[in-house]
């Protein structure tokens, strides 16, 4: 008898502490799932330079520019006339820093097909056609040199990236 | 096919090759007809609001403060002595008095002796933006707006359209981003536009600090092991977006230039490491870093035309003691350019023209602003903003020779770009597109 008056005064504790938890709503910030376009022609608008730039960055760098740093960026394109020129610049310049996030050249060469989608789908945000598929296999067997930053360095200059 | 109509088709071949013009890789269908009176035109857009009184006319502060002392603060550019009293527009090197030493001359023969001097020349705008606009278009264009491209086009274009001029041999270099300055390299006419552009950097940025952080490390990468299938990749891709849009506005730089430019800047990044860039004896300001690099610019490329933007002057809306010590430095900051060009770039030295003006001038009367001195400040938008000169030096360039004075003006602003026409050989085909001011004329049909 004394048990369970013992387990029962207990468990009324445990509901008691159980009953003064706050019930905080977490705010959970997530990154909206994003629809692929259903093909290249979908794309009408040309991005800005802050909007190539920080795209750019989060592709390269899985992660976003700061603001400060955007602006100082956009002040570099700015005091270049060639703006394609400014473009190749800094990429070649993100592609210096060690903390760019490429996928090995090992990965590529295993599988050139998946390798050819998952980029299409990280810089063109679509799917590639069966024809652009075909000739990037094509490409990456031909050149034993090429690599998986070469590849990521054209998409991030070609003039599709530039429109969205 | 008979023989009478095969010799009539290979005659309408043949008569058809020799008809067919030969297409120069600028687009332009014939070769300048032009003769060129020099190889080199530097032109010195001096630099952000200048006052004749100080300037040209030698007056000091006898005609904006009301004291009597005359004198030449500008004397690598003009003949006459210097002010003799209350000097501030020097250095602070040497007596002990701020701004007391002035900058030692650096050309033996000014300007003004070496070349010709349009005293006084009518400036088509009062504002900074419309008068570039001027003296690189040739015009003023009533719907011109600010934050906005060249209407009309621009001397870079004319250039590169009629004379045929690669990109990499058409510079402009400006002193920074603000104020629409990127914008001028290139005009939105549909005739000209970006293709014919001139390569522009503003290095105070380009090659200043934000340039170190955020573009001096790039990747070199190998010509032919990496970028020729870096640059095949791109254009397959560009292929297959060829029909939805295209690249950015191009100023047309081939393949190879791209790489020349991109290798000036490491080299630019490494003589500004070792302290090896060209800067005038004073650098205090940036128009002074800014001519620094131009010469860098004219050392690497000997292009065709470099035009240098100076504006530091303009601190004189609210600093009349920094707008002369501003006003000397870039008297000095075009003598150094000038020996440069002379001393130091065997290639353009002897065979370059320089040409400076203001683009506009500043008020007669003062605003209620006073500096350290308790000296009155001065802003631009009336008719004495309107005022300026013009001097040009090199060869076909009479020497000492001077024209026109403040009764009898002679001359415009936008004669400046028929000019450079004339010493490029392309004046008739910029006389003939139609879209300058209507009374410009080449500088040299006015002497």
């Amino acid at each position: 008898m004394k048990n369970k008056i013992i387990a029962f005064f207990l468990g009324l504790l445990i509901l008691s502490f159980a009953a003064c938890k706050k019930d905080v709503a977490q705010d959970q910030y997530e990154v909206n799932p994003v629809k692929l376009y259903p093909s290249i022609g979908a794309k009408n608008k040309n991005k800005t330079q802050e909007q190539y730039v920080s795209i750019l960055y989060t592709n390269l760098f899985q992660r976003a520019l700061s603001g400060n740093q955007l602006v100082e960026i956009i002040d570099c394109l700015e005091s270049i006339g060639d703006k394609e020129l400014g473009r190749e610049v800094l990429i070649s310049n993100f592609m210096n820093d060690p903390q760019v996030v490429l996928p090995s050249d090992s990965v590529m060469r295993a599988n050139p097909d998946v390798f050819t989608e998952q980029t299409y789908e990280r810089f063109f945000v679509r799917k590639p056609s069966e024809a652009e598929k075909t000739w990037f296999r094509n490409f990456i067997e031909a050149n034993p040199q090429l690599s998986a930053e070469m590849i990521y360095f054209a998409f991030a200059l070609s003039n599709e990236y530039l429109y969205y | 096919m008979n023989r009478r109509k095969f010799i009539r088709n290979a005659g309408i071949a043949g008569a058809g090759a020799f008809a067919v013009p030969y297409i120069l890789p600028s687009g332009r269908l014939f070769a300048a007809t032009g003769r060129q009176l020099a190889g080199h035109v530097v032109y010195v857009l001096f630099a952000g609001g200048v006052r004749q009184q100080e300037s040209i006319l030698q007056r000091y502060l006898d005609d904006s403060q009301g004291f009597p002392w005359a004198g030449n603060i500008m004397y690598n550019m003009f003949n006459g002595p210097s002010p003799e009293n209350k000097i501030v527009y020097g250095t602070n090197q040497g007596n002990g008095v701020e701004g007391g030493t002035p900058i030692p001359q650096i050309l033996s023969q000014t300007l003004e002796t070496q070349g010709t001097v349009f005293r006084e020349v009518q400036a088509q705008s009062a504002g900074h933006f419309g008068g570039l606009n001027n003296l690189l278009q040739g015009s003023q264009v009533t719907t011109q707006g600010l934050k906005q491209k060249p209407i009309n086009p621009t001397i870079f274009e004319y250039l590169r359209r009629h004379g045929g001029f690669p990109a990499s041999k058409v510079w402009f270099v400006g002193n920074g981003i603000g104020n629409g300055l990127p914008l001028l390299n290139y005009s939105n006419h549909p005739n000209y536009g970006s293709q014919y552009g001139a390569n522009f950097f503003a290095p105070s940025i380009t090659f200043g600090n934000l340039g170190f952080e955020h573009l001096s490390n790039a990747k070199v990468y190998h010509p032919e092991n990496e970028l020729d299938p870096m640059y095949q990749m791109k254009y397959f891709l560009d292929q297959s977006f060829a029909n939805v849009g295209k690249g950015g506005d191009s100023l047309g730089n081939t393949e190879d230039e791209k790489q020349d430019i991109k290798s000036f800047m490491r080299s630019t990044y490494d003589r500004v490491t070792q302290n090896a860039i060209p800067f005038p004896t004073i650098t205090e300001n940036n128009d002074a870093l800014n001519i620094g690099f131009a010469c860098e610019i004219m050392r690497w490329f000997k292009p065709a035309i470099t035009v240098v933007n100076l504006s530091s002057v303009d601190g004189c809306h609210a600093d009349f003691t920094g707008y002369l010590r501003a006003l000397h430095r870039a008297d000095h900051a075009v003598g150094h350019l000038w020996n440069y060009i002379q001393t130091q770039i065997p290639e353009m030295a002897g065979d370059t023209v320089l040409i400076a003006s203001p683009e506009c001038g500043r008020n007669l009367n003062h605003n209620p602003i006073k500096d350290v001195n308790d000296w009155y400040a001065y802003d631009h938008s009336d008719n004495n903003a309107s005022r300026v000169f013009t001097v040009m030096a090199g060869p076909g360039v009479p020497q000492n020779l001077s024209i026109g004075n403040e009764a009898n003006p002679v001359g415009f602003t936008s004669d400046n770009v028929p000019t450079i026409g004339e010493i490029l050989g392309v004046k008739d085909e910029i006389m003939g597109a139609g879209f300058l001011q209507p009374e410009s004329v080449s500088l040299f049909d006015r002497i």
